[in-house]
């Protein structure tokens, strides 16, 4: 059975591009939110075996979506998506317990070699 | 150690991950002219809020954001929201980069805001503009990367 991932992002064309590079793949998009109230609200009925989480969204950014998310699903595997690429984001993100970092822009290598760590394929 | 960056510096680190970034996301090459768009034009701008107090707008011909988004999206047609939606993930990667470069050199970390998008060119409130770099592209579209600082500074 393929893996189900989530797509937190305020662009549409994120969303596309990821579907995109994971065409072919044992990966498939079950959801997409365009920011993180939503995807705080639904993760738990989502129930994803991954998520890629944006920084910079309306509302609360990404770094906060995944802490709370993190709080009320500790086994929740976050991997942020974002072009904010340096240490101190890095590190927030890390500390907060995500699994990973994809740099915006990615590519279907990049993104394929996290999601395979992240959940051991 | 912090480090102050002069406006030529500046001016290179913007100009270098600008033209970058519109050749490998957008297919779009741009040399740098000396006059400003003019016309049916749109801008892009971000306000960084942390690290750095200033505001940062890419402002072009309507045809520049269309063939971005063309290009982005892989699509012959896009309806207006598409290129409003492509161009302002565009820039967010743009200036993503640029707070990563301005990490590497000076150590200040900086976050911006959500990119906007409007017709025609935006002239930010408070703010005036401490330089602006203006670009053709390969099908003479005109382009211009404007830096606004606080107008009391």
């Amino acid at each position: 059975m393929g893996k189900r991932i989530m797509v937190v992002d305020d662009s549409r064309v994120v969303h596309l591009q990821i579907e995109k590079v994971l065409e072919g793949t044992d990966y498939e998009v079950v959801a997409c939110f365009r920011d993180g109230d939503n995807a705080i609200d639904q993760y738990g009925f989502v129930n994803p075996d991954l998520v890629t989480m944006d920084i910079i969204m309306p509302g609360i950014d990404g770094l906060e979506t995944a802490r709370v998310i993190l709080e009320e699903h500790p086994d929740a595997k976050i991997v942020m998506l974002s072009s904010l690429a340096y240490d101190d984001t890095i590190n927030e993100a890390k500390a907060l317990g995500t699994k990973g970092f994809i740099y915006k822009p990615f590519d279907r290598e990049q993104v394929l070699s996290v999601f395979d760590r992240v959940l051991g394929k | 150690m912090d480090r102050v960056m002069r406006q030529e510096e500046l001016q290179e680190v913007f100009d270098q991950l600008l033209r970058d970034a519109m050749g490998k996301l957008a297919g779009i090459r741009l040399a740098r002219l000396e006059t400003a768009p003019s016309g049916d034009v749109c801008t892009v701008w971000v306000k960084f809020e942390r690290g750095f107090r200033s505001s940062l707008a890419l402002c072009a011909q309507s045809s520049v954001f269309t063939r971005l988004t063309q290009f982005m999206t892989q699509l012959d047609t896009v309806a207006p929201g598409d290129v409003e939606d492509v161009t302002k993930e565009f820039f967010n990667v743009l200036c993503g980069q640029i707070c990563s470069r301005l990490y590497q050199e000076t150590k200040i970390t900086s976050r911006f805001g959500i990119p906007a998008f409007c017709h025609g060119r935006y002239q930010g409130e408070s703010l005036k503009e401490q330089f602006t770099l203006c670009y053709s592209s390969e099908r003479n579209e005109y382009t211009e990367l404007i830096h606004q600082i606080p107008a009391a500074e």
